[in-house]
């Protein structure tokens, strides 16, 4: 087996240097303009915009990194507004958060915003629309991994939510019961997505600052 | 061919555009390599090679919204297989621009996944295990225009394409038709059904620059149809396709499982194991080629993945045998 890597090393060592080297001659050459994977985009925002938006007429999307907004002062300030660390994997302070803003010609009437969110299964994604001011009109999940998804993804579950807003959560007024049997920990999972996608809006769309890209 | 570099000029032109509304630029690494019986050393799979590359996606946007998307992938691969003047390739893999038509209605321009199966709306950019594509089509990109669209239940997609996948060429009236109309993709259960038509030609590899080898001058009659599905069930996504139709005078079939599995407590660490198998002709015994491959992949973290697949070849040529191993390291990202 030894013999096996060893030779494999190295008769390939010259070819792999040669396409590290270009590699590398590549990533500097673009350090400048770089950025992360998306967090979570829409899989399909003009379905979901005519969905949520009868009278929507189109959208503009945007992509922005907490870095790009207020970098380590904003992370750490999103992590104290949301009560807990962020996730190494899902939540690092490169990720770009994409938002739409919902148009009416050329009025904006509303903002949707996903979030990927750790749960016990997989990654959920957690999608808001609110209106101007962050208050929730419509939530929705894009994928959800719970056994119990068909009561987490019912309406009689996710319209609880509309009406809310980030001061609901922050002074603890959410009267949302867990609809699911044994899949407590991806309600709370749920509820910690719906809050973090809300700091996401207020900092890096409503409230951000100007001149920040 | 013209044309084809006039988008992939406008591409790069936009790709230095500081005005688009929105966009984002990955880079790739690939490094790939193992051991096969037949091949002994290999530095590649199918679709991927040792290569660095990246992607620029975009939208541009006026008062009235996003109104165009421009996509541009593209790898510099290295093939250890080749000999020095022929090693290294080009490969245009997304070359694309979409025109907003209206809300729920783009047409799209340039380099795109043909509208058949699976593929075009799973990303197997970067992955070893892939779709039925490759056998089924012979390629699984492709030059041409398309309109894609949604209706109040479904989504659907027809391509027209000239049938020559990573190179461009245009030989014996060679095309490419297909059409897929199926359930929208944020739905737990997704299914489609899809239909192709073409005269295509066949070649081996993905280079773009230089010409990938044709197989043959003459293109290949192929008229399919098709039926794919996809099911999230906690940690396991299962995903499934067949194909049935006519190459030529012959009759084909294909079809391919698959399961991923994403260990709950661990969510870096995902299994799959997918079998697939191509029969080209019906009537003839063993003209089929079947393979199994189970994998494991390590996301070291959002950017990063470490990969290994082992797999069962069960009817190459003359009959043989071939066990394979491959192991990837994979970077898309900063």
């Amino acid at each position: 087996m030894i013999k096996f890597w060893s030779s494999f090393i190295i008769l390939e060592f010259k070819k792999v240097c040669l396409v590290i080297f270009i590699a590398l001659a590549l990533l500097a050459a673009y350090a400048s303009i770089s950025f992360a994977a998306v967090g979570c985009s829409l899989n399909d925002p003009d379905r979901d915009v005519k969905r949520l938006f009868p009278e929507a007429t189109g959208y503009k999307t945007d992509f922005i990194t907490v870095k790009e907004a207020g970098g380590e002062e904003l992370f750490k300030k999103i992590e104290q507004e949301l009560g807990g660390k962020l996730d190494t994997l899902y939540e690092t302070i490169d990720v770009p958060y994409a938002f739409y803003d919902v148009l009416k010609g050329k009025e904006v009437i509303a903002h949707i915003h996903g979030v990927n969110q750790k749960g016990i299964y997989g990654g959920m994604q957690i999608i808001l629309a609110t209106d101007l001011k962050g208050k929730i009109l419509h939530f929705y999940y894009q994928k959800m991994s719970s056994p119990e998804a068909s009561k987490f993804m019912d309406n009689n579950f996710t319209r609880q939510f509309a009406s809310l807003s980030l001061d609901d959560f922050i002074q603890g007024k959410i009267s949302i019961k867990d609809p699911t049997k044994e899949s407590h920990e991806d309600f709370l999972a749920t509820l910690r997505g719906v809050k973090k996608n809300l700091i996401l809006l207020k900092e890096l769309k409503i409230n951000r600052k100007p001149g920040t890209k | 061919m013209k044309i084809i570099i006039l988008i992939i000029s406008f591409l790069i032109v936009f790709s230095f555009y500081k005005n688009a509304a929105a966009e984002y630029f990955y880079k790739e690494i690939n490094l790939i390599g193992g051991y096969s019986d037949m091949d002994k050393w290999i530095g590649k799979s199918e679709t991927l090679s040792n290569s660095v590359g990246f992607e620029d996606f975009r939208k541009f946007s006026n008062e009235y919204g996003d109104f165009l998307t421009s996509d541009l992938q593209m790898r510099l691969a290295y093939d250890s297989t080749e000999n020095s003047q022929e090693a290294w390739a080009l490969e245009v893999h997304n070359a694309w621009l979409a025109y907003k038509l209206g809300l729920g209605r783009d047409l799209k321009i340039g380099h795109f996944d043909p509208e058949f199966g699976l593929e075009p709306i799973l990303d197997t950019h970067g992955t070893i295990l892939q779709t039925l594509a490759m056998k089924d089509i012979g390629f699984n990109k492709d030059w041409g225009v398309a309109l894609e669209g949604s209706l109040s239940e479904l989504d659907y997609k027809a391509a027209l394409q000239i049938g020559s996948g990573m190179s461009v060429r245009h030989r014996d009236g060679s095309y490419l038709f297909t059409t897929r109309i199926g359930t929208p993709t944020t739905n737990n259960l997704q299914y489609g059904l899809s239909l192709m038509r073409g005269e295509v030609l066949q070649s081996e590899g993905m280079s773009t620059f230089p010409l990938d080898d044709l197989l043959s001058d003459k293109v290949v009659t192929k008229n399919r149809i098709g039926l794919d599905g996809q099911y999230l069930f906690t940690s396991y996504l299962f995903k499934g396709e067949v194909a049935y139709g006519r190459n030529d005078d012959d009759d084909v079939l294909g079809y391919l499982g698959e399961v991923d599995y994403t260990l709950p407590r661990n969510q870096k660490i995902q299994m799959e194991l997918q079998f697939q198998s191509w029969i080209n002709d019906l009537t003839e015994d063993k003209s089929d080629d079947s393979t199994l491959i189970a994998g494991l992949s390590y996301k070291l973290n959002q950017n990063t993945t470490l990969r290994v697949a082992f797999s069962h070849d069960f009817n190459l040529m003359e009959g043989r045998e071939d066990d394979k191993i491959l192991v990837q390291f994979y970077y898309f990202g900063i």
